[in-house]
């Protein structure tokens, strides 16, 4: 008792970090480590683009330390509750140059006049180039707001930082046979991706991980017959008789998980990589 | 010891003559001891909200507009100020900016538009339900809910802005989720929403059925929905999901900005950014400013003491002369007492008994009202301070 006592006060004498994806939370844990408790509260069957807090999650998440946000339009819930401004950090504040501008719509209603509604890319970790300087706001963020001592910091800052430069240099290796082969995917989340490695993705609106209906498959053809893409880049992996119908277009299916939740034994910089891999291996040579 | 019990079985005989004359003694004696205890209460009540919040930052104009709708919500509408001055200041990490947006009104309560940190820098405690949660939440003042009997469950809605705005600005009903502890401040006569539920009753965002398709969307079209788009008035669990804001947050009003500087060095830096009397914003102590108001209704207390000594001159007059008038209805009757062997001095001691007794009473009722109203003091100063905003 005694033992667990002391351990659930530990646990609350810990700084309290949410982040409101997976990358960013282990990004918070590389840097922080075992000095505070990270926490991604959102559940792994829902998209985190999209989520929709209970009033109890938002209670748990205004608890925290310090509120680690993606920016770029990620996580849209953030707009509708009410969080303290002083805990919230936007990795993406010092990068805005560098979104991609995906779709933008005007329209009008009442005599409001018009307004457009500008879609931005927002899965900016794809990139690791993007991923270091969303590490090195959060680590900043950290030392200001003393979550942890600024020599550890700075020394995990070091070490995560090498290890995305790493995976950003064997990636670009991988991958650099595939500049100018143009690529399919089933979801548009791979804009930073695309534009880091010189590759052409071409997205559908598919649900990740699901069978596609046959309005989908004639989509797909297409869409395969229009560009000549000969590999389809699945979100999450879908049920077996998914890839046979893709295959049976002469498609080469991927799974690239896009990593806004955790995949199953994996850290991000193992399935981030294992990813590049399978891509890499089904490419053309 | 006989003399008072004289003078008391004297007083009770003649008991209405005695009362008048100890109410008029007691008023003369508790007036200008009320005066000041609320006054001085007045004082401490204004100069501690200027003194606990160090800065405030809004458009260039009179300061005490500023001051007066940032911290008292007060009617004064200072020209807003975009929120990249929120950002600007956080971004300099001199200070904690709070935004106050003060705009708005419901029921005749200011609705403060603000963000959770005001809750932390004021200590402002939730005593029933919950705090701000979700967009379209509103929390009330603890004045708030007991002048309009509202509590959790009820529901606000807010007054359009004028009437020849009725477009512009939409009323939006606000569920209340939650009553803040009493605070004898302003904060108690306010009602509290995230500054993203200020911008929707303002119309920067809103909700509405869904009038772009996603060919559109692939496209990139115009689309144009007439005014029989649906605007939601409420904002519920169903229709969250369509509420959205236009542009950028940067553009986005406030009233004022309240910040909290880390350090004297980061607020005298802040200060000298704002010295440039062309630029469209200011930077003002609020404790200078409240202290000058402070100063300026002292000079009229001033005057008011004048006016009370005046009155107290003439009250007390007055009871001289009652009091000597009684002596001349009742001189038969001393004269009774000293033939009957009452010597001069007992005469003059039985007089005097009565007078301290009279007086003993007065100062007793006296003091009582001015415990009383030492104790409510804090209480009714802020009501009266709310009342004059």
């Amino acid at each position: 008792m005694i033992v667990l006592g002391a351990t659930l006060a530990g646990a609350q004498d810990r700084a309290q970090v949410t982040t409101v994806n997976y990358p960013l939370q282990y990004f918070a844990q590389r840097l922080l480590g075992d000095g505070a408790q990270v926490t991604f509260p959102v559940p792994r069957d829902v998209d985190p683009s999209f989520w929709r807090p209970s009033i109890a999650d938002i209670s748990a998440v205004q608890a925290a330390d310090l509120i680690v946000l993606n920016g770029a339009g990620f996580a849209t819930w953030v707009d509708r509750v009410s969080l303290p401004r002083s805990k919230l950090l936007n990795t993406s504040a010092a990068i805005k140059d560098r979104f991609i501008v995906t779709e933008s719509i005007t329209h009008s209603h009442g005599d409001g006049g018009s307004h457009s509604h500008e879609g931005l890319a927002s899965y900016l970790w794809l990139d690791p180039t993007l991923a270091l300087a969303q590490t090195e706001a959060l680590a900043a963020a950290i030392v200001a707001r003393s979550l942890a001592p600024v020599e550890d910091v700075a020394a995990q800052l070091a070490t995560l930082q090498a290890d995305l430069e790493a995976l950003d240099a064997a990636a670009q290796s991988a991958l650099d046979h595939l500049t100018g082969v143009t690529l399919i995917a089933t979801h548009p989340r791979y804009h930073y991706f695309a534009r880091r490695y010189g590759l052409t993705v071409v997205s559908m609106e598919w649900e990740a991980g699901a069978m596609p209906n046959k309005a989908e498959l004639a989509q797909l053809e297409a869409l395969s017959r229009d560009t000549e893409a000969t590999i389809l880049l699945w979100e999450a992996e879908p049920p077996a008789a998914a890839f046979e119908a893709t295959a049976a277009l002469g498609l080469r299916n991927v799974v690239f998980p896009t990593l806004a939740h955790s995949v199953d034994g994996g850290t991000f910089l193992e399935t981030y990589a294992g990813a590049v891999s399978a891509l890499a291996d089904v490419a053309p040579k | 010891m006989n003399a008072l019990y004289l003078a008391f079985a004297y007083l009770r005989y003649h008991w209405g003559r005695s009362v008048i004359l100890t109410l008029v003694a007691a008023l003369i004696l508790f007036v200008p001891i009320a005066t000041q205890i609320l006054l001085s209460s007045s004082e401490r009540a204004l100069v501690a909200r200027g003194e606990a919040t160090p800065l405030l930052l809004g458009s260039r104009g009179s300061q005490l507009d500023l001051t007066m709708a940032a911290l008292y919500f007060s009617d004064e509408r200072p020209d807003p100020i975009p929120m990249r001055e929120v950002e600007a200041i956080w971004d300099s990490g001199l200070a904690v900016p709070i935004p106050v947006h003060t705009a708005f009104s419901s029921a005749g309560f200011r609705i403060v538009g603000t963000t959770l940190d005001y809750f932390a820098f004021r200590n402002l405690e939730i005593a029933d339900g919950r705090g701000l949660s979700v967009l379209g939440d509103a929390v009330i003042g603890s004045g708030v809910a007991a002048t309009l009997g509202k509590g959790i469950g009820d529901t606000l809605v807010s007054a359009p802005e004028n009437l020849f705005d009725l477009d512009g600005v939409y009323p939006l009903e606000m569920p209340i989720v939650g009553v803040l502890a009493p605070t004898n401040a302003p904060d108690d006569q306010a009602i509290f929403v995230d500054i993203k539920t200020a911008w929707v009753i303002q119309g920067i965002g809103h909700g509405h059925e869904d009038v772009v398709t996603a060919a559109q969307i692939a496209s990139g079209s115009d689309t144009v929905a007439n005014a029989a788009v649906v605007q939601y008035q409420r904002i519920t669990e169903v229709n969250i999901g369509s509420f959205h804001f236009h542009g950028s947050q940067d553009g986005f009003p406030t009233s004022a900005v309240i910040v909290v500087p880390n350090d004297t060095r980061s607020a005298t830096i802040l200060k000298g950014r704002y010295l440039d009397t062309e630029g469209p914003t200011q930077i003002v102590e609020p404790a200078g400013v409240i202290q000058g108001l402070v100063d300026r209704i002292f000079r009229i207390k001033s005057l008011l003491d004048v006016v009370t000594a005046i009155i107290a001159i003439a009250a007390l007059a007055a009871i001289g002369l009652a009091v000597f008038l009684s002596y001349r209805l009742r001189a038969r009757e001393i004269a009774t007492a000293v033939k009957l062997g009452a010597r001069r001095g007992m005469v003059l001691r039985l007089l005097s008994a009565e007078t301290f007794t009279l007086l003993l009473i007065s100062t007793c009722i006296a003091a009582a009202g001015a415990i009383i109203v030492s104790r409510n003091a804090e209480a009714w100063v802020g009501w009266l301070l709310a009342l004059g905003s």
